[in-house]
């Protein structure tokens, strides 16, 4: 039976532990046996309609260990760019023989468009302002090695929450499982009504990080400058970076995670970027583990 | 050739008729209406007993796409959907391509509703109150006016600049012309695509917030006080922009104004999975809003229904929310909205749902419309209702080319079942033959 991964909002709690486990085990069979020949190859189309060269090849290398073929497709050039809207394109794709699609898109909820008219499983990699959840079981399969669970952890999410579908993701996952998720930025970065959100707000980061087992920074787009989001960079950082000073008010064993790319010396400082505590090389290696357990989970199957 | 409607209830606001009578119209013109009046010597008969019989319903807010975007609505297909929706006059927004800021193509949209295969419905031209709706040069009010016009406005994209408001309100005081306001600041709704709440919080869409239409009444309502010049505020969705409307009203500025039947039934909440067809603008708000929304029709500080039918093609619709038009077609689920969740659920009287979806829109543009008075209408307007007629609502079965409507699926209690603007323009399939009959046959 296959299935589509479009949020985490609508997964639950056990669904979710089952594919960061499956990642885990994936990742131990990968390190031992390398690629795995599974008995039906699928081809999975890639549909990157935003640049995102670390997510593309994250599914890429999650395939390739899968033994599934991927077709690129990227939208200069492409019949999109002619004037072809998203459901002609998929339904093009679909009858050319793709069994399954990741789709990124700057539009939230365009992978829920898409899985309408694809009839078969589509992967959100990430869809506008809305959710990214393979950045978050990434995040999550980070956190139960570094940490060793995913119950009971305070989580302090960093920054420029109300454009960050990888914010939501997290906030809806780690809530699920059983974790404190708290928001921190300024109030023009913060949405303002949150009341369905899975977070409690601080304006204040040393109060929003207070105490945290871990603090996942978000990415700040320079557009959000242009548009007088924030008032300047240099505003933001003596507020907002997580450095070695400000990192003092949260566990001292809290580990720091961003989704990348780094703005280096905006959300984070070189010291924390790069010390111990970081888990950003971690959350990378991993988005490619959870991948691999989110296509086979999508498509009802078990690789061996 | 003499045409009675008999044994309905009588429902006439513009002489606060609520009485179980009969209504003869005779060579195209109402001749009596009253509970005791001559029914002999007729050619046809409406048996109407159970039914409301109404004037003929106004429709102050609707799109016919014609010119220019004929793939979402014509004239023929927008006429013949109200029609169906029990509306006997409609007035058609300038938004068209080109922007209808010109007398020749007032001309052409009331040449082509005339034609025979229309929809056989009056159309009420609004022209552009600038030049291409472009917020900046106004239109030649003068001889847009002369041409047929009944108001000026310049639709969804609502002059910012205040100055030029200011100067289009004095040029339109001049003529007696009143303007329609659509509300919207654009600096604060930028971006936008639902309402800026939860629900737009947890979606991940870009929030369009109340203060973008509360501000911008209270500008425009300021300069109407000011000039004297009568406005009409298009589509009211929130809460603080109905109180600024109140407090205006109290102040004595001549301003009006319309809700759509899509902001008093559904919050923002009804989005859901990126439904487009719950997209429209002003967005749909909250139940707050809806609370005092409904209470302000109630006391009249609304004045009027409006469909706000804002056809789309369908391939249009079918891209991602954000990519998604505003706007969603109503024509033929307004009265049957307004009668299930307004008079149904005691929001208001019969009565007054009727003067709200005729006789108050017909006074405020001052149309020949909204009244069953002899002789104060081109011709006979007769809308008959069943006000307890179940069915449910199929956008595929309407007569509209936008399917785009966010009642597809509901089950409504109330529906127009004949149409009469000088002959019969509509008449249900369940406004049986017995009901229906020719006197002498």
């Amino acid at each position: 039976m296959s299935r589509s991964l479009l949020a985490v909002r609508h997964l639950e709690a056990p669904v979710l532990k089952s594919l960061v486990d499956r990642a885990a085990e994936l990742k131990a069979r990968v390190a031992k046996d390398g690629p795995a020949k599974p008995a039906r190859p699928h081809v999975i189309g890639l549909l990157f309609f935003e640049n995102s060269t670390r997510t593309r090849v994250s599914f890429e290398q999650a395939a390739f260990y899968l033994g599934h073929k991927c077709v690129n497709f990227n939208s200069s050039g492409s019949s999109l760019s002619k004037g072809e809207t998203l459901k002609d394109t998929i339904l093009t794709l679909k009858h050319e023989g793709l069994e399954a699609m990741v789709i990124r898109h700057n539009a939230s909820g365009a992978c829920a468009l898409a899985a309408k008219h694809f009839d078969g499983p589509v992967v959100n990699a990430g869809d506008g302002q809305h959710e990214h959840p393979t950045q978050a079981l990434g995040d999550a399969l980070t956190l139960l090695e570094r940490k060793g669970t995913l119950t009971g952890l305070k989580v302090a999410i960093v920054g420029d929450v109300m454009h960050s579908r990888v914010a939501r993701s997290n906030a809806w996952l780690l809530s699920k499982l059983g974790n404190e998720v708290r928001f921190v930025g300024p109030r023009t970065l913060i949405p303002s009504h949150t009341s369905m959100l899975p977070g409690q707000v601080f304006y204040d980061l040393r109060a929003g990080i207070a105490d945290a087992d871990v603090v996942m920074c978000l990415r700040l787009q320079k557009e959000r400058m242009a548009d007088g989001m924030i008032s300047s960079v240099s505003e933001f950082v003596r507020l907002y970076q997580v450095n070695r000073s400000s990192v003092r008010a949260a566990k001292p064993d809290a580990i720091v995670m961003h989704p990348g790319p780094l703005n280096r010396g905006i959300e984070l400082d070189d010291h924390v970027a790069d010390g111990a505590q970081s888990g950003v090389t971690q959350q990378v290696t991993n988005g490619v583990y959870v991948r691999m357990a989110a296509l086979e989970w999508v498509f009802g199957e078990e690789t061996k | 050739m003499r045409t009675l409607f008999k044994n309905g209830r009588i429902l006439d606001p513009s002489q606060d008729l609520d009485v179980v009578g009969s209504v003869i119209v005779e060579d195209s013109q109402i001749a009596e209406v009253g509970p005791d009046i001559d029914e002999g010597g007729v050619d046809e008969v409406y048996d109407c007993t159970g039914f409301w019989i109404t004037p003929g319903l106004v429709d102050m807010h609707t799109h016919l796409r014609e010119p220019g975007h004929e793939r979402r609505e014509t004239i023929k297909s927008g006429t013949q959907a109200a029609a169906a929706g029990g509306f006997t006059t409609i007035c058609c927004m300038p938004n068209t391509s080109p922007a209808l800021d010109n007398a020749a193509l007032v001309d052409f949209i009331l040449d082509k509703a005339a034609a025979p295969e229309a929809g056989g419905v009056f159309v009420a031209p609004v022209g552009a109150l600038t030049v291409g709706n472009e917020g900046a040069v106004i239109a030649d009010l003068a001889a847009l006016k002369k041409a047929g016009i009944v108001a000026a406005s310049d639709e969804d994209a609502p002059v910012q600049d205040s100055r030029v408001m200011l100067r289009a309100m004095e040029f339109a005081l001049q003529l007696d012309l009143p303007l329609m306001l659509h509300c919207d600041d654009r600096a604060l709704s930028r971006g936008g695509s639902m309402n800026d709440g939860a629900t737009s919080a947890m979606l991940g869409l870009r929030g369009v917030p109340r203060s973008a239409e509360v501000t911008m009444i209270m500008r425009n309502c300021e300069l109407a006080l000011n000039t004297g010049c009568r406005i009409h505020i298009m589509r009211v969705s929130t809460w603080g922009g109905v109180e600024a409307i109140r407090q205006f009203k109290y102040l004595g500025a001549p301003v009006t104004c319309e809700i759509a039947p899509h902001h008093f039934v559904f919050t923002d909440e009804a989005v859901g999975e990126f439904d487009p067809n719950f997209k429209t603008t002003p967005p749909l708000r909250t139940q707050v809003d809806i609370d005092i929304l409904l209470q302000a029709l109630n006391d009249g500080t609304i004045d009027c229904i409006a469909s706000d039918h804002s056809p789309y093609a369908p391939f249009e619709v079918e891209v991602p929310f954000e990519e998604a038009p505003f706007g969603l077609v109503g024509l033929e689920s307004t009265v049957a909205a307004s009668l299930t969740y307004l008079t149904q659920r005691g929001v208001l009287s019969p009565l007054e749902t009727v003067r709200k979806l005729s006789t108050a829109p017909a006074e405020v543009l001052r149309l020949d419309a909204g009244t069953l008075r002899p002789g104060r209408t081109p011709v006979a307007q007769i809308t008959v209702v069943d006000p307890n007629k179940e069915w449910t609502f199929d956008v595929n079965r309407t007569f509209s080319r936008g399917k785009n409507s966010p009642f597809h699926g509901t089950t409504f209690q109330g529906k127009a079942v004949v149409t009469y603007c000088g002959n019969e323009i509509y008449r249900d399939p369940g406004f049986s033959d017995e009901r229906y009959r020719l006197a002498l046959a």
